[in-house]
């Protein structure tokens, strides 16, 4: 799994700061973002107060296929499936079943499938496309920062593009001086908003 | 006969003759669980006894241990009720001091987050109030814990243990009014307290309540109960049959100064101020019997020695 490039916490009281890092951190592995968060620079402030998460985001992976989870591996009449990473079991299954029909498929354990009499190869199991993790990324990731975040700041103004993420929160109204260190954080890890 | 708090920890084989044993000598038993083919009691016995009970239970594969927190009631107050918050650290701390024999309730505030919007409502201040202590568990920013502090303990009556991420030092310095505990470096997390530095950051917690517990014992024994609270438990759970359908886990909480009566109010306060509990005196004679801002609950506080004269 790639780490994060950049990963900054600052804060104006240093203890709080190494908190909100751990914080950050937890949340983060907690929703598997870790490999889709290129940098990411929070700062906080209580005494504003103001928290402020700028990031860049990795170009997320491209659609999970049959190949990237399973070794397809023809036999005769059938073909079985040695399933390495359950995760997107459920959908390929479905998939499965809508596109061969139940009577060919069969799951005899856990980590085994096994397709009877389909016409297709292995090589085109493999290319079918099971899920597109991209659509739950930006829904993890709004949930996250607003986990970060500390509760009682509850104006925000949220920003997800497709590279770049900006993430400003208070619990009094936000100001101009806020938007701007938005471009200041940003400028700290060495990029544009 | 000065009593002390212990848990019984043994085999189900034979173990209702702890129980008898128990009750012979005086004692009270406050909890009992179940658990598989593990009995555990937590317990009120006569100090002089407590190892004539260990050598009776060693046979039977018992344990007994000095529980300093059994027959209190403990509310975790945490800032709000969301994922910030919850499960962690406040799961963990109510279950850590549960584990201990205390009865912990968690009061999840409506507005205790943030600095200037932080507040406590009459409802949330009554029901920390219903209490023997309050660990308040705030968060990680000196500037957030000074500056809604004296809004949080504002009417709070019962002792007070802040908990939060600044040193234990700070907290000192910055908290206002003044509590009678504090642990520090224990603020906000997102993470199990599973490595053994959170391990003792909850023993110290628990020794903070335990420190803050005994002075309050200290200062009741100046003017001692009318009534042990565990023996009006025996009472109630002899006399008010109702008592045993209560499906709750502790139908009759047992406090420091007190007891909480899980049934409506409306229609048991008359019958318990009227239950004799020996000699004559009833129940109404020596406690105040209240309705709990808990449900329709009841609460009964029993008064000092000091008011009613009477030390039964």
């Amino acid at each position: 799994m790639q780490a994060i490039e950049y990963f900054e916490v600052e804060c104006t009281e240093k203890l709080g700061g190494e908190y909100y890092r751990q914080i950050a951190n937890d949340v983060l592995l907690d929703h598997n973002l870790l490999r889709v968060i290129h940098k990411i620079h929070v700062y906080i402030d209580p005494k504003v107060p103001i928290f402020v998460a700028v990031g860049v985001l990795r170009k997320v992976t491209t659609l999970v296929k049959v190949g990237d989870i399973a070794n397809v591996n023809p036999q005769e009449g059938k073909l079985t499936l040695a399933i390495s990473d359950e995760t997107w079991l459920a959908p390929m299954l479905k998939i499965f079943w809508d596109r061969f029909g139940k009577e060919h498929v069969d799951q005899p354990d856990r980590f085994t499938v096994i397709l009877y009499g389909v016409t297709a190869g292995a090589r085109e199991i493999e290319e079918i496309a099971i899920a597109d993790p991209s659509k739950a990324l930006y829904k993890d990731l709004v949930y996250a920062l607003r986990c970060i975040c500390p509760e009682g700041f509850r104006v925000r103004s949220e920003n997800y593009g497709a590279e770049k993420f900006s993430f400003v929160a208070s619990e009094d109204t936000l100001t101009d001086a806020g938007m701007a260190l938005l471009r200041e954080k940003f400028a700290l890890m060495g990029e544009t908003p | 006969m000065i009593l002390v708090p212990i848990t019984y920890r043994g085999g189900v084989y034979r173990h209702s003759e702890i129980i008898d044993l128990i009750e012979d000598l005086g004692g009270y038993i406050i909890q009992k669980h179940m658990i598989a083919q593990e009995v555990v009691l937590q317990c009120f016995v006569p100090k002089d006894d407590v190892e004539l009970i260990r050598a009776i239970g060693k046979p039977l594969a018992g344990e007994v241990t000095d529980s300093p927190l059994v027959g209190t009631e403990i509310a975790v107050v945490s800032m709000s009720l969301e994922i910030h918050h919850l499960p962690h650290p406040s799961c963990d701390i109510a279950e850590y001091v549960r584990r201990l024999g205390a009865k912990s309730n968690m009061v999840g505030m409506a507005r205790g987050v943030g600095k200037r919007i932080a507040g406590l409502n009459d409802e949330e201040r009554d029901i920390i109030n219903e209490h023997d202590i309050a660990v308040y568990l705030l968060g990680n920013f000196e500037t957030c814990i000074e500056h809604k502090m004296p809004v949080l303990l504002r009417g709070i009556e019962v002792p007070v243990v802040v908990c939060g991420g600044p040193d234990k030092e700070v907290l000192q310095r910055i908290v206002e009014p003044k509590v009678e505990g504090y642990v520090g470096n224990v603020g906000r997390f997102m993470h199990r307290t599973k490595e053994s530095e959170e391990l003792t950051k909850l023993d110290e917690i628990i020794a903070e309540i335990t420190r803050v517990l005994s002075k309050r014992r200290e200062a009741l024994a100046k003017d001692p109960l009318s009534v042990s609270p565990a023996r009006l438990m025996d009472v109630i759970r002899e006399q008010v049959p109702a008592i045993l359908t209560v499906t709750s886990p502790t139908p009759l909480t047992v406090q420091m100064s007190g007891l909480r009566v899980k049934l409506p109010y409306d229609t048991y306060a008359e019958v318990l101020r009227k239950i004799e509990i020996e000699d004559g005196i009833k129940i109404g004679d020596i406690a105040d019997i209240e309705p709990s801002r808990m449900r329709d609950y009841i609460i009964v506080r029993v008064r000092p020695f000091s008011e009613t004269n009477t030390v039964i």
